[in-house]
Formats: structure tokens, sequence, C-alpha cells
């Protein structure tokens, strides 16, 4: 009997940085900014890192991943458009994600900033369609193996 | 929407009875009948399929009656894959603030 193969899923997470507003705002609206701590990761190589901060302007990321992941040598495609942009305030931008060919997952992605006595809160919240399917047999096996080391750690307590 | 933690706390249950990680266990190694499962076990079949609802609730076995067999098998989509994905996800947006942080926190002439 079929079943269904998308799982939606929401995650929230918040943080509070004890930096201007303007500041953190920068960090995601320039492209040199941004690509420090959003694209590069010891992880992965970072292949292509473009982006259009404006409405209806693109992000296209390419990564090659490294040896640590469970697809090594395989490259992740991120390709998101900006559909809301209020200065100092919110981002909002859907984006899509590929191992090699197979599409993963399509996000919205909401970003908001609140000054605060301190510096800033961001607020991020992750929504999320992820296809069945996804990640192949690798990340299957991977994902029992994970699985099975974590139930032994719980257990153990 | 898919709830994360309910899945989890499920497949601990699941996992937590030592004869249904047996059951589990043998299923790795490819398909079996419900009586097959049992005799090993030295459990009564009606005890096995007991077991097998749990497992199946929480999506790691599959079954399926034909005539009067019951084959069991584990299921290879499994809740737990996505459910892993889904947390590399928060990972992966976690390493990223940490970093922005981070980077927000260096000096103005180093930028």
């Amino acid at each position: 009997m079929p079943e269904p193969t998308v799982i939606h899923n929401t995650f929230v997470i918040e943080r509070s940085y004890p930096t201007l507003l303007e500041q953190v705002f920068a960090a995601f609206a320039n492209p040199a900014r941004k690509r420090r701590w959003y694209a590069e990761s010891e992880r992965h190589v970072v292949e292509q890192f473009e982006m259009d901060f404006q409405i209806g302007g693109y992000e296209r990321a390419r990564y090659r991943m490294g040896d640590t992941t469970p697809f090594p040598g395989v490259p992740l495609t991120n390709v998101g458009v900006f559909h809301d942009i209020v200065p100092g305030e919110r981002i909002v931008s859907s984006s899509t994600m590929s191992l090699g060919d197979k599409r993963v997952s399509v996000s919205l992605v909401t970003v908001e900033l609140l000054p605060t006595d301190t510096g800033t809160d961001l607020i991020f919240t992750h929504q999320a369609a992820f296809f069945e399917g996804s990640g192949g047999p690798q990340m299957r096996e991977q994902g029992w193996q994970h699985l099975f080391e974590r139930l032994a750690r719980e257990l153990a307590h | 929407m898919a709830d994360s933690r309910v899945s989890i706390d499920r497949l601990f249950h699941a996992l937590g009875d030592p004869t249904r990680r047996s059951m589990v266990e043998k299923l790795s190694a490819g398909p079996m009948s419900a009586s097959s499962l049992a005799a090993p076990l030295d459990i009564t079949l009606t005890a096995v399929v007991q077991h097998l609802k749990v497992l199946e609730e929480c999506g790691l076995v599959r079954t399926e009656k034909l005539g009067r067999v019951r084959t069991c098998s584990l299921d290879p989509a499994g809740l737990s894959i996505l459910d892993q994905w889904i947390k590399s996800c928060r990972s992966l947006w976690e390493e990223r603030f940490d970093r922005l942080g981070e980077m927000l926190a260096e000096p103005e002439d180093t930028k």
C-alpha cells in the first residue's frame, strides 16, 4: 500500500549575540561576510557561493562533501531565493537542497532579528519538506549504525 | 507534521526490550517468518506477534501475511533515517550560528 513519502518538519533556533543589530544583519546581507559563517565549514569544500541579496534575488551554493561526512566527494547543492527582506528586521527565503542529482528537501527559512539591551536576539525558523529515499543506501546504513549507537548509550544509563 | 521526539520515544520503547532487540538483530540478516523468529528465542508465536506489533508501530519492521505464514523484514525506509536527516539539518544550522557568533565577536580591524 503506498505510503506518504514527504515528511514535514519545523524547528526553531534562538540565539543572543552581544553585537549591534546592524552588524548582525550585515552578516546576512553581505555575501563575503555570509560566506564565512554560512558556507565555509571544515566538513566540506565550497565550490560555489553567490548571493544576490534582494527580493527575488537568488543564492546559489555548491559544496563538495568531505571525508568526515557520510557522502565523501558528493556535491551538495543549494538554490535559494529571497522572498521578503525588511532591513534590520527579517529575511524570508526558500531553498532546495540536492545531494548529487537527488532532491533531498525544500525549505522555507525565516530570520528575525530583535534589538535587546545587550545586543541582538536572533530567531531562526526552518520549515521543510523532506523527501523519502533521500540520502540513499549509504544514509540508511549510517542511519542504522548511528541509531544503534545512540540506543546503546541511552540504555547504558 | 512529523514529531521527531515522539517517534524517538517509541523507538526507544520498542528497542528497550531485549527480546525485540534480538528480533531486530536477526532480521537485519534478512526476512524471516514469525515462527522462525520464535524458535531460537524460546517464546510462543503469540508473544512474537505481540512484539512484532510494537516494532511495526514505530516503523522498524514490516510484516506480511501470506496464507498461514507471516513474513517479517526490517523496514528499509525506517522512521529513523529521515529523523537522522532532519537532525543533521538542524545541527548544520546550529554550527552555522556558532560560527556567526565567533565571526561577530572578532575585533573591528580584523574584518
